[in-house]
């Protein structure tokens, strides 16, 4: 394990920018990294023709490819570009690799960008691309499901979406930790709930305007027991774009760059993203030396984390989080979060701007472009005086961040 | 509309049997370790440099649910008349866990260490699964 500090204040971010969040939005994915790679150059003060990098998730996950940016922005050249495997389980993973290729010189301006358009197809709680309504028949036949990472071992049962799976973890976790079915509704919902407040007090969440209270959250139809409406992300078009360079060019920039400290991937055996889990245990999908590795190499330990961005697919994954990241010891954050909260009063606020179950769903990046304005101190629900954050998925793909 | 598996060289022994009403898991002759689904090779053996001879071995069918979750909402439409149903991860008996569906179980009845056995539908023209139903005679697991 490399124990010293791998990127530290050798790589920062210094621009980002985002597309509005809705529903459906017109334009196509292209068009959409398009705005939020043009918002994040403003924001830094960069020509959109200088970016030289580029890293974002493997298809199908990213359909907008590097081609149809640089073709339809107008960037020069890229020396460098990459995309790594899997979605927002590997969120940690786009900022590993643009930070190292900054880090060893062969991109000075990367850009890390995210676009989704749902509404025109592939929606996420939908395995079978369609939305809801007249028209979802389909003329008789088998439906055969192609052997790829075992899905034809769980597709014939109706084990197809991602809230179906962590549905899965949820029941193991509470079974495990011994919560009854409301110590586990309380846990959820809270996390829930405080979320929704935070959207509430941000102007770019897509639930900004709607509160949610305890009856609401209580009364939401059941998904996939023991889920909720209200446990699982939204699903919207919408795009995030962040631009990582070299702390000289960052100094250059501006006067407030977010410096890149860690950022980890890992995969291991039977812990592939939404795998089927046949072999260890499944809570510990959670990698706790892949969390060692993130706070190692940053040189910072939990209690300099001042704002933490989960993944929130569901509302389990920020509990889950709070243990997998060691900051509550296992078993205990369902407790934890009951009792303490992750409100702005906690002892660690977490999804700030609502995350995916109340700003928008954009595969973790929102949750960085968040922690870039925390840090910067222009969050919408600033937490006082923060200085280093942690971003990350449930399953040890994350960044810590410092300004 | 039925949802089937597609077969693989790898995959197709353990359906075949499933097809005859038996349920096999892969197993490595040479460690005797269980592994499902299968592998191309056994990963410690094949480490140790003296390859690995795969095999299948029938199992008991039995086991315990490892976690469960009830579908209300189905997200295919393959699914839609099937909901509510409940999905299910079951450690065999033997060791290894498999994702199924559980049969003739109230929802409200099923929970983590439930014994089950394994029940075989044919859900289309020559393809079964195996199911799980509760095992009134079975041992609750420690799962």
């Amino acid at each position: 394990m490399i124990a010293r500090p791998v990127f530290r204040k050798e790589v920062a971010i210094v621009g980002i920018g985002q597309t509005a969040y809705a529903k459906a939005l017109p334009g196509t994915a292209w068009e959409l990294a398009m705005q939020a790679v043009l918002a994040a150059c403003a924001d830094a003060g960069v020509d959109a023709a200088d970016v030289d990098g580029m890293c974002r998730f493997t298809a199908p996950f990213e359909t907008a490819t590097e081609a149809q940016l640089v073709r339809g922005l107008g960037i020069r050249e890229l020396s460098w570009f990459t995309q790594a495997a899997h979605g927002g389980e590997a969120l940690g993973a786009v900022v590993m690799h643009a930070a190292a290729a900054v880090s060893a010189g062969l991109a000075s301006t990367v850009v890390v960008y995210r676009a989704l358009s749902q509404s025109k197809g592939g929606r996420f709680g939908r395995a079978d691309g369609r939305g809801p309504g007249p028209g979802s028949g389909e003329p008789g036949g088998d439906i055969v499901v192609p052997e790829q990472d075992n899905r034809s071992f769980a597709w014939p049962y109706g084990l197809m979406s991602p809230g179906q799976l962590f549905a899965l973890w949820a029941r193991r976790y509470a079974a495990v930790h011994g919560l009854s079915d409301e110590d586990l509704t309380r846990a959820l919902g809270t996390i829930a709930i405080t979320q929704r407040r935070y959207a509430n007090g941000n102007p770019s969440a897509m639930m900004r305007d709607r509160t949610m209270s305890w009856d609401d959250y209580r009364g939401a139809r059941m998904i996939s027991e023991p889920l909720r409406l209200f446990d699982l992300c939204l699903e919207n078009d919408g795009a995030c774009a962040f631009l990582v360079t070299t702390a000289v060019r960052a100094r250059a920039l501006r006067t407030d760059p977010v410096w890149v400290l860690s950022a980890t991937q890992t995969i291991s055996p039977y812990r592939e993203p939404m795998g089927i889990y046949t072999s260890g245990e499944l809570l510990e999908l959670f990698p706790p030396d892949a969390a060692g590795r993130l706070f190692s190499q940053a040189g910072v330990c939990r209690a300099d984390i001042d704002v933490a961005e989960f993944y929130d697919a569901t509302s389990y994954m920020p509990l889950r989080s709070l243990e997998s990241y060691g900051f509550v010891p296992d078993g205990q954050a369902w407790r934890y979060v009951t009792e303490q909260g992750t409100g702005p009063d906690s002892p660690l606020p977490v999804n700030t701007h609502g995350g995916h179950l109340s700003e928008a769903y954009l595969h973790g990046m929102n949750g960085i472009l968040e922690a870039v304005r925390q840090l910067r101190g222009s969050a919408s629900n600033q937490v006082k005086d923060a200085e280093v954050a942690l971003v990350g998925a449930p399953a040890g793909s994350a960044m810590i961040l410092a300004r | 509309m039925p949802v089937v598996p597609g077969m693989t060289d790898l995959t197709a022994p353990y359906w075949e049997a499933a097809r005859e009403g038996r349920l096999v898991v892969q197993e490595c002759q040479e460690c005797h370790v269980l592994r499902h689904p299968p592998l191309p090779e056994c990963p410690s053996c094949q480490r140790q440099g003296h390859g690995s001879r795969l095999g299948w071995r029938e199992v008991s069918g039995k086991g315990t649910v490892y976690t469960y979750t009830v579908v209300r909402h189905p997200t295919h439409f393959a699914f839609a008349d099937k909901v509510p149903y409940v999905l299910a991860i079951v450690e065999l008996a033997e060791g290894p866990r498999l994702v199924t569906a559980l049969t003739g179980a109230a929802p409200e009845d099923v929970r983590v260490g439930l014994p089950v056995r394994a029940v075989f539908r044919e859900v289309a023209d020559g393809v079964t699964l195996p199911y799980f139903e509760p095992d009134a005679g079975g041992r609750h697991g420690t799962a």
